[in-house]
């Protein structure tokens, strides 16, 4: 088992890095196919009158009229050296531009995940827990009544109930804790739906297993079977789901930072598309590649460990989502 | 007791759905009506003391002072972190900042400026004639090997400025320019310290090290989110137009980037926050009913209104373009997009531009009239009520500017105003970059090119209508129209503003009479929403809003 760990774990270790490469060039290629980019565009604001003659002297001092192989391989070397280049919307350096709101970002999306597997686990009990007459069938409902409702939609009311109506938290202070709670849960709803679907969906394989029906022929409770021998083996799959979701989060959090004023990742990216700020897109899709495929290459890695079912056995890890179903 | 057990067993989900509906009920309300905010405001004194947020939809790109202060979010922001050499008030009227006096020769060639004494920045270096020299170079010129653009309208026939002592600064130019007071109060001539021009542009990217010689200075900014500014005690040198000396009464402004429009007025409405940029002109109303501020002030400039390039048929018909002023209700524009704060243009400049003239005879909403011309002009109406010629039907594409939110929905307007004389008009609608990129000025396929720009001196407009000094070239003209041509350089090379006026009246007259410009409406590109509280707030020029001598009540 060692060596074959060993050997699946370094071919997933290299894929990962190809992936990340992958991500950082598809991204150059892709903005710069599209005309325009910022320097141009701020130098074309009516406002400013500027003639063709002083445009093109300043998008040549950015190398912006250069070819794009050329700019691409620039790009590329800055990269090996760790340096993630200028903005061209803001003249300040990537790096300093990411460090500032990662934080933001990621206390965001870690509390989001919370409400998220807390929503998912209570919904999930509640279908076991609550007689099949009532509580469950509405509880059911939920995880697509979640998904179905758009996340901006959920930030709105929330703000108008409970920052203009309620004076709970203030919009302008965007950063402050409950603001931030209010905003995990705009941002969690929709996540837990996933979450949620695929619990209930191994809850109800588990809870028809053999093992089950003994447990429940021995007068364990709904509660206790449910906690003592259903959940464990229905939540592992949920780490493959969790890992899956981080692209969600991630995706999400460029709405609910809009709506709820916050400056992460999220608004940095919603500037730098809308003005087409290449070198900080780049960055920051190469950032996201990185977490998405760290997450889930540390749930592939963790997996075997975790469930003792799921052998490397020879040939081909099995496919996670096999297991899931 | 078996129904009993029954009922209690049917209760949950009753209860349950009660509740949801309960729920969605409270839901539902609290989206409908944001609480209203108590309406105190009252006269006074001015007090010292309080804090003030702005929210603002966007804090623009980047903070190199001369590549960002033209813009229409961080001039805001400029407005109290620096001063300029003077102050031009929202009449267009320019009165002494930190230049004190100036004197100009008889050809306006040559400038002197007597500058205030005990002026500093706020790292305590002098605002001494050496850093207005640093200043004027690079606004003038830029620094393309450092990525700095130079400001934008700043005079092209700027030469070069000398010391005479260290209050004074005298000035050089190539050719006449009046505009160069006017100018000096204009967005983006924003004095900062030297030591700021003489940093790399990543450096000056920073805000942090961006320092100007104004009433407030950075107390802390993030970028993407907010600007904090602090007053600055020993501020004692603010333009006597402000009607206020010495520090200001408020002791910060926060301008926080909110980009939700009805999160902004509702904020300020809940009392969260003070100030609320740019909402929606149909909601202004409801506003000023339920007891805030709202302000509209206009920026000199030219008035929102379509450039018409002339090259482009059928366009290079006067009856057309003429058909095209008059077939323009602009009083139906007013009453459906705006509010009666908005103003019907009487020329192709804001009615407040000192030299505007009233013009608005030449362009009167006349349907009948157009209807006149284009029979004139050989166009047929046909059964679907499109005129055509030659088997052309008579087309016109509008693109809506996306610098002004109103755009679109005046030009939807205008199309149903033009399909009644005939004109089969389409819109084309944008984003920011991609306008940009497609639609330029004396673009060949931009019949009507829609102008929102602001400018100080009505001199300007020399270098934007014609092809002369790498003008703009607006109507597509060149050098074919002589009267333009020789009017335009008069105007340029006028070496007194009472010489200049009768110039401006006639070339304002020939530029409406020719149909080379469509007026659309006067144009207010910056909307308040503030809070009753908030007062002695003033606009200048551009139409910024100037806390300096604003206070809390």
């Amino acid at each position: 088992m060692n060596r074959d760990y060993a050997r699946y774990a370094l071919r997933r270790v290299l894929q990962a890095i190809v992936v990340i490469l992958l991500a950082y060039v598809f991204t150059f290629v892709v903005i710069s196919v599209l005309p325009g980019d910022p320097v141009t565009n701020t130098l074309r604001n009516p406002q400013n009158g500027f003639t063709e003659e002083e445009i093109a002297r300043i998008v040549s001092y950015y190398g912006l009229d250069r070819p794009v192989y050329e700019q691409l391989w620039d790009s590329l070397s800055r990269l090996l050296v760790g340096d993630l280049g200028i903005s061209l919307r803001s003249g300040l350096p990537v790096g300093r531009l990411i460090g500032d709101v990662l934080g933001s970002t990621l206390l965001l999306a870690g509390s989001a995940l919370v409400v998220a597997l807390v929503l998912a686990f209570a919904i999930g009990f509640g279908t076991r827990y609550l007689p099949k007459r009532y509580g469950q069938g509405l509880l059911r409902a939920f995880p697509s009544l979640f998904l179905s409702v758009p996340n901006f939609v959920i930030g709105l009311v929330l703000i108008n109930v409970f920052a203009f109506q309620l004076g709970l938290f203030r919009v302008i202070d965007s950063e402050g804790g409950l603001a931030t709670f209010f905003a995990a849960i705009a941002l969690g709803i929709p996540v837990s739906a996933q979450v949620a679907e695929v619990l209930i969906a191994n809850l109800d394989h588990e809870a028809g297993q053999e093992y089950a029906s003994v447990a429940r022929s021995r007068g364990l409770g709904q509660t206790g079977l449910f906690l003592r021998h259903l959940l464990k083996p229905s939540a592992l799959p949920v780490v493959t789901v969790v890992a899956l979701t981080v692209g969600e989060l991630l995706g999400g959090a460029v709405i609910t930072e809009q709506i709820f004023g916050r400056t992460g990742i999220g608004s940095l990216v919603e500037r730098s598309v809308t003005t087409q700020d290449l070198p900080v897109l780049q960055a920051v899709v190469t950032l996201a590649a990185v977490i998405f495929v760290v997450v889930n290459l540390v749930a592939d890695l963790a997996y075997p460990l975790l469930d003792p079912r799921v052998r490397l056995g020879g040939a081909k890890p099995r496919d996670k989502a096999e297991v899931a179903r | 007791m078996k129904t009993s057990r029954a009922a209690r067993r049917v209760r949950p989900p009753g209860r349950t759905l009660r509740m949801i509906v309960g729920l969605a009920t409270v839901v539902a309300l609290a989206a409908c009506g944001p609480g209203v905010a108590a309406n105190t405001g009252g006269s006074g004194e001015p007090r010292s003391g309080g804090d003030i947020t702005f929210l603002i939809d966007s804090l623009g790109d980047t903070w190199i002072p001369n590549n960002s202060a033209i813009s229409s979010f961080q001039g805001h922001i400029w407005g109290h972190l620096t001063d300029k050499l003077v102050y031009v008030d929202e009449k267009g009227e320019v009165s002494p900042w930190i230049a004190e006096s100036w004197e100009q020769n008889t050809t306006a060639t040559e400038f002197t400026l007597h500058l205030r004494k005990g002026v500093t920045f706020s790292d305590k270096t002098p605002v001494d004639a050496a850093a207005v020299l640093a200043n004027l170079d690079i606004w003038a010129k830029g620094d393309a090997t450092r990525g700095i653009n130079p400001i934008g309208l700043f005079p092209k026939t700027y030469d070069h400025a000398e010391v005479v002592d260290p209050a004074t600064v005298k000035v050089f130019f190539k050719a006449p320019t009046l505009g160069f007071i006017p100018t000096l109060g204009y967005h983006g001539s924003i004095l900062v310290s030297p030591k700021t021009i003489a940093l790399p542009a990543a450096q000056q990217a920073d805000l942090a090290n961006d320092l100007g010689s104004g009433p407030f200075v950075l107390s802390s900014w993030k970028e993407g989110d907010s600007v904090v500014l602090k007053k600055r005690e020993d501020y004692n040198w603010a333009p006597a137009a402000l009607k206020h000396q010495g520090a200001a009464y408020l002791d910060s402004i926060t301008y926080k980037l909110v980009a939700q429009p009805s999160v902004r007025t509702s904020a300020v409405q809940s009392g969260q926050a003070d100030v609320a940029y740019n909402p929606s002109p149909q909601e202004l109303k409801s506003f000023s009913d339920q007891g805030f501020t709202t302000a509209t002030p206009r920026y000199l400039g030219f008035v929102n209104g379509f450039a018409v390039n002339t090259r482009i048929a059928p366009f290079d018909d006067v009856k057309v373009r003429q058909a095209l002023q008059h077939g323009i209700d602009r009083k139906e524009i007013i009453s459906t997009v705006y509010t009666e704060d908005w103003l019907a243009p009487q020329s192709l400049f804001q009615s407040n531009v000192p030299g505007a003239t009233d013009h608005s005879a030449d362009f009167a909403f006349d349907a009948a009239k157009s209807d006149g011309l284009l029979d004139e002009a050989g166009w047929v109406k046909g059964a679907d009520g499109v005129r055509a010629k030659d088997g052309k039907p008579l087309e016109l594409m509008l693109y809506a500017n996306p610098y002004l939110a109103t755009s679109k929905s005046v030009d939807e307007l205008i199309a149903q105003q033009l399909g009644k004389i005939g004109f089969k008009v389409n819109i084309q609608a944008f984003d920011v970059v991609t306008y940009g990129e497609r639609v330029k000025i004396g673009s060949p396929s931009v019949a009507a090119y829609e102008v929102t720009r602001s400018f100080i001196d009505a001199g300007i407009v020399a270098g934007v209508l014609t092809d002369a000094n790498k003008g703009e070239n607006w109507f597509g003209l060149g050098q074919t129209d002589q009267k333009l041509v020789q009017l335009a350089s008069s105007v340029a090379s006028a070496e007194s503003v009472d010489a200049r006026a009768p110039l401006l009246d006639e070339l304002q007259g020939h530029v409406l009479q020719q149909g080379y410009f469509v007026p659309l409406t006067q144009i207010v590109q910056r909307i308040y929403l503030q809070s009753p509280k908030l007062q002695g707030v003033s606009y200048n020029g551009i139409a910024y809003a100037n806390y300096y001598a604003a206070w809390l009540g």
